[in-house]
């Protein structure tokens, strides 16, 4: 397998005086889809930020393809990840190609080219290139945003990508829609990623393995099954939350793919 | 009236363009360095106590005092012009630091985020980002300014400095309402005609909602 894409050693960041994360030690195979899982306050976002150092860490070492982030330049270390927030961080000012084309522009790529990547990437995400790249944001529905987000993220070409509740700010409908699209796009393009999300749902729909976090504890790393399976206190009430829902909507656990 | 106006509409041409012009170098200082503050205020936030408290200070100073103490500086009192310009570009500081600091600090966190989180660096997060999305408030904070200063030019003619004020003054003096009148009305219209042309500037320049 090789080293980890990602891997966090002994990590800990905390604020004047609250311990937001850790000590953490997680590692992030290469191509592997990992759904950090946990409430608010879990510190799971924090994770996410160390990576692309957003946020540094107080103690230990996060390694990005073997390298401390510290090391590497940040620039650098953030157009090697792609980034994806709730709906939020779209430039209201431009355009969608022009939101979509930002990293290759920075990168110096010729005008040809970027017009290329940006057709390619809105393709990508089920976006008619032709309709949407002369639209500005606030002409596009939330799930047409988020997926404008997903194919700016992919734009760099990036071998990281990291989520923060991508899907957060949609209705059940756009987000089932959404998380089935993204699971087909991983199809094609295999970057390693890692989804920070609340909902268990999602986790089990779109994780390799899922990282339990509660107050910047890690309490577990789980497969799908073992997720499904384990008698951790903590997964159960988890599960049982999220099989209640489902009871109460009257659905059950078939249309998840477990296996 | 009407035929005081055909008499003297050379000389109110003449001062007009002079006011446009003490108005016009003013701004374009407090512009140059009204916003490059603003800007180093939202990167160092020590800073801004200091800097808005001192722009705030000078704001309050009445017009004509600060026209006075401006007198004796070496350099700027050798001239009327120059200390005029200077007085109008500290009074234009204030809106402009102010607003340009509020607007870039107002751009949403969110956005700024996902910038930052692209490998944008602070100067391309500046251009791209912050500038644009700020510029129809640093926008507004130069109209206020330049309202500002249209009005109080006038009180430069007190110290030799030229203007519309001329007529204002030499008006009080013979107690002439016509004289008066030749430099309220057009510098009113002055103030006006800024008004609305940066006003309709801010709107165009104004980003879209998110």
């Amino acid at each position: 397998m090789g080293e980890p894409a990602i891997a966090f050693r002994g990590v800990s960041y905390r604020t004047q005086n609250r311990v937001l994360l850790g000590p953490l030690d997680l590692e992030v195979a290469r191509g592997e889809m990992l759904v950090l899982l946990g409430r608010s306050g879990s510190g799971k976002t924090t994770a996410l930020k160390l990576i692309n150092r957003l946020l540094e860490e107080c103690e230990g070492t996060v390694l990005v393809d073997g390298r401390p982030t510290r090391e590497w330049d940040v620039i650098a270390l953030r157009r090697h990840t792609g980034y994806v927030i709730q709906e939020i961080g779209l430039f209201p000012h431009y355009t969608v190609a022009k939101n979509v084309g930002l990293v290759p522009r920075l990168l110096g790529k010729p005008q040809p080219e970027v017009r290329d990547r940006v057709d390619a990437m809105l393709r990508l995400v089920d976006l008619d290139p032709q309709e949407f790249q002369a639209r500005y944001p606030h002409e596009l529905s939330g799930g047409q945003r988020q997926r404008v987000g997903v194919a700016r993220a992919l734009a760099g070409d990036p071998e990281i990508l990291l989520m923060d509740e991508p899907f957060g700010a949609l209705d059940p409908l756009s987000r089932a829609e959404l998380q089935r699209q993204f699971l087909e796009i991983r199809k094609r393009v295999q970057k390693t990623t890692v989804l920070v999300t609340h909902d268990v749902g999602e986790a089990l729909l779109l994780a390799d393995r899922i990282a339990l976090l509660e107050g910047g504890k890690l309490m577990g790393i789980y497969s799908r099954a073992e997720f499904l399976a384990s008698s951790d206190t903590t997964v159960a009430a988890y599960r049982a939350a999220w099989s209640g829902n489902l009871q109460f909507s009257g659905g059950d656990d078939s249309h998840v793919g477990v296996s | 009236m009407w035929e005081f106006l055909k008499h003297h509409r050379f000389e109110i041409t003449t001062l007009t363009l002079e006011h446009i012009w003490l108005v016009a170098i003013s701004m374009a200082i407090a512009v140059l360095v009204g916003v490059p503050a603003g800007i180093l205020l939202t990167r160092k936030p020590r800073l801004r106590q200091p800097v808005i408290g001192g722009a705030n200070i000078i704001e309050t100073i009445p017009s004509l005092a600060l026209f006075g103490f401006l007198l004796p500086a070496p350099w700027l009192g050798a001239r009327a012009d120059r200390i005029a310009i200077t007085a109008l570009a500290l009074y234009a500081l204030l809106p402009i630091i102010r607003n340009t600091y509020v607007g870039i600090t107002g751009v949403d966190p969110g956005v700024r985020e996902a910038a930052r989180g692209m490998g944008l660096t602070s100067r391309q997060l500046l251009w791209q980002v912050e500038l644009p999305l700020s510029m129809s408030v640093i926008l507004a904070g130069i109209r206020t300014a330049t309202v500002l200063c249209i009005g109080i030019a006038t009180i430069a003619a007190a110290i030799g400095a030229g203007g519309l004020g001329e007529f204002i003054f030499r008006g009080l003096a013979m107690v002439n309402d016509s004289l008066i009148l030749a430099g309220a009305i057009p510098a009113a219209i002055l103030a006006l005609a800024a008004d609305l042309g940066l006003g309709w500037l801010e709107a165009r320049l104004r980003p879209p909602a998110a």
